[in-house]
């Protein structure tokens, strides 16, 4: 029992990340940004290859972060200067990093086992205590989202944080301030690439190696969660949007674990993930209507 | 309606507990990890299992087996071995190279050993030294292609061909580290290899058929996006006359030419025996040597070869471990 809720916490933690990304895109920018399938296995990748050349696994994940800023600067350029529509630029960058990807890694397929990585290194053989051990890889991933998350709340009150929220709600009003508000969605984009390249780099220094197709389906993975956290923790007030984003990865993760726990064959999994989207979807509509009726 | 929801999932987790708790004495429980479905992976599971129960392990009597498959979801193989982890299995048995990767990277710290199977590289994979050693508390087997016995026998098939086509997925590495020995190999049988990379499953058809335009015959590897689509490339081939090698029975049952290949079923039931020494802790995972299967034979589908107006070779035809003469859909 408890292997399995600390794998929950572990896997829905480090995918949260990559959700809070996703939360920039979807619900803060409203732009559906596709892009991310790419840019997950992105971050893995550089952080990798980085790791094989012999640089300090933390310092790799900053690379993976820029890389992936660069990622999503590429998708709002093409989306804000060429004017293609906001699905399609995604598309088209996800479609693109496949290969940059494979190109990257060099082959679809590196394993880091041997390696140092941030959950395995002398410093953790050293200094932490066998008893702790089990525990370690959580503890890590949690530092890792309160910082994520105390940066991303910090930066959504500065000045540029409200220009993004109102890019998404309201654009006249940023042109009113004339601001350009393209260049706010580059930015939006850029942060969000950013946090999805980071997790994937993490996600790769878990598991102990880079497998390129592990990218398939993050956005849905990223969209199920905002959703759920979004729409289960609306009408809690003290609990900001940022973390029921990062409850809702949580809440995902355990639905699958839960799942495959039960034997539910891998194949079903998929219409699992669609059906609690729809219960989701409709328990909080039901709740509206309820309030406007009211 | 919410709360009725969160009911429902509340008692879902809590029946996952006890199903997890539920542990009787003296059943050796193990997982198998599966990362895709088609036949080549499916034969040697059922191989492990025999191998296992030919050693004293039978399921249903003192071996519970839990099961899984990824579907090619590396992120799903990942959870299924979590799930394995939390169930405490005694042994973890992992299919294909993503699998076993994921087990191995999941158990480390977790003492529960792992045994892989069908991993074309494990050197490669960091799942072994170069000297064969294991890395850890890991071992298995590899399905490493007869590359050179299958180039002597397309060249004993089909004297006057020169160009081999092979098809591969760009992200599987098991066909990367075979595409690159078929490279180094073809010359020595004279022959070329033109090589066709592609994405997805969806990218499938269009190569085939550009593909096929320059070769004189393809060849398989064991590339599960390939192998999967494997119907629909016999269909095109067939049309243009074109002969499809296999890289192993599976292939040749459903309409390859011929091939020289290992048997999966006996690289399983060898992984079974392995595992059962495991269980029996007559020795440890990290103290055995990965194995590979030194034995291959050849495969031949005789009304593939009429319907292409092709006479295999007396001599490969006699020393065949199993001639099909018919097209199993």
């Amino acid at each position: 029992m408890l292997t399995i809720i600390l794998g929950i916490l572990e896997e829905g933690l480090l995918y949260s990340i990559m959700t809070l990304g996703v939360y920039i895109t979807y619900k803060i920018l409203d732009f559906p940004d596709l892009s991310v399938d790419g840019t997950f296995p992105l971050g893995g990748a550089v952080t990798v290859v980085l790791i094989s050349r012999g640089m300090n696994p933390l310092l790799t994940l900053l690379f993976a972060f820029f890389v992936g800023a660069m990622a999503g600067i590429i998708t709002g350029i093409i989306h804000v200067k060429f004017k293609v529509r906001d699905l399609l630029s995604g598309i088209i960058v996800m479609t693109g990093l496949y290969s940059v990807n494979l190109r990257i890694a060099g082959r679809s397929n590196i394993p880091i086992f041997s390696y140092e990585t941030i959950f395995e290194n002398k410093f953790i053989d050293k200094y932490i205590p066998e008893k702790l051990v089990p525990y370690i890889g959580l503890i890590i991933i949690i530092i890792i989202v309160l910082i994520v998350k105390a940066l991303l709340d910090r930066y959504l009150e500065t000045k540029s944080g409200y220009l993004l929220r109102a890019a998404g709600d309201n654009e006249v009003l940023v042109t009113s301030l004339a601001k350009d508000k393209g260049l706010v969605k580059i930015i939006g984009l850029a942060i969000a690439n950013a946090l999805v390249a980071l997790a994937g780099a993490i996600y790769s220094q878990k598991q102990g190696f880079f497998e390129i197709s592990n990218g398939t389906g993050t956005v849905v993975i990223g969209l199920a969660s905002v959703i759920i956290g979004t729409k289960a923790f609306q009408n809690i007030g003290f609990i900001k949007t940022t973390s029921a984003v990062i409850l809702g990865s949580i809440i995902y993760k355990a639905c699958v674990a839960i799942a495959i726990s039960l034997g539910l064959p891998a194949s079903d999994l998929r219409l699992i993930t669609s059906t609690l989207f729809l219960i989701i979807l409709i328990v909080s509509q039901d709740r509206m209507r309820r309030v406007k009726d009211a | 309606m919410k709360k009725t929801i969160y009911l429902v999932l509340t008692s879902v987790l809590l029946m996952s507990v006890l199903i997890g708790c539920n542990k009787k004495e003296k059943i050796t429980t193990i997982g198998i990890a599966q990362f895709a479905d088609h036949g080549s992976l499916d034969n040697c599971r059922e191989g492990f299992i025999q191998g296992l129960k030919d050693n004293g392990y039978v399921e249903n009597d003192n071996l519970k087996i839990i099961y899984d498959n990824a579907q090619e979801d590396g992120v799903i193989g990942n959870q299924i071995i979590t799930n394995f982890i939390s169930k405490k299995v005694d042994l973890i048995a992992a299919i294909a190279t993503p699998m076993a990767q994921s087990a191995y990277g999941g158990t480390k710290n977790k003492n529960i050993p792992v045994v892989y199977t069908a991993v074309t590289d494990p050197v490669l994979a960091e799942l072994a030294n170069p000297d064969k050693t294991s890395v850890g508390n890991v071992t298995g087997t590899s399905d490493i292609l007869p590359v050179t016995e299958q180039l002597a026998m397309i060249r004993a098939i089909l004297p006057n061909a020169k160009k081999i086509g092979i098809m591969y997925t760009t992200s599987e590495s098991n066909s990367l580290s075979a595409i690159k020995e078929y490279r180094a190999a073809a010359a020595d049988y004279g022959f070329e290899i033109i090589e066709s990379g592609i994405a997805t499953a969806a990218d499938i058809p269009l190569a085939t058929d550009q593909i096929l335009e320059k070769v004189d015959c393809l060849n398989n590897l064991t590339d599960n996006t390939v192998v999967s689509s494997l119907s629909a490339i016999l269909n095109k081939a067939n049309k243009k006359s074109i002969p499809v090698f296999g890289s192993e029975v599976e292939q040749v049952k459903i309409g390859c030419l011929a091939s020289i290949g290992l048997d999966y079923f006996d690289l399983g039931k060898k992984t079974g025996a392995m595992a059962a020494l495991i269980l029996k802790g007559e020795k440890q995972a990290s103290e055995m040597e990965f194995e590979v299967i030194d034995e291959y034979s050849f495969y031949g589908n005789s009304k593939v070869a009429e319907d292409l107006g092709i006479i295999l070779p007396e001599d490969y035809v006699k020393s065949a471990k199993e001639m099909f003469n018919e097209v199993v859909q």
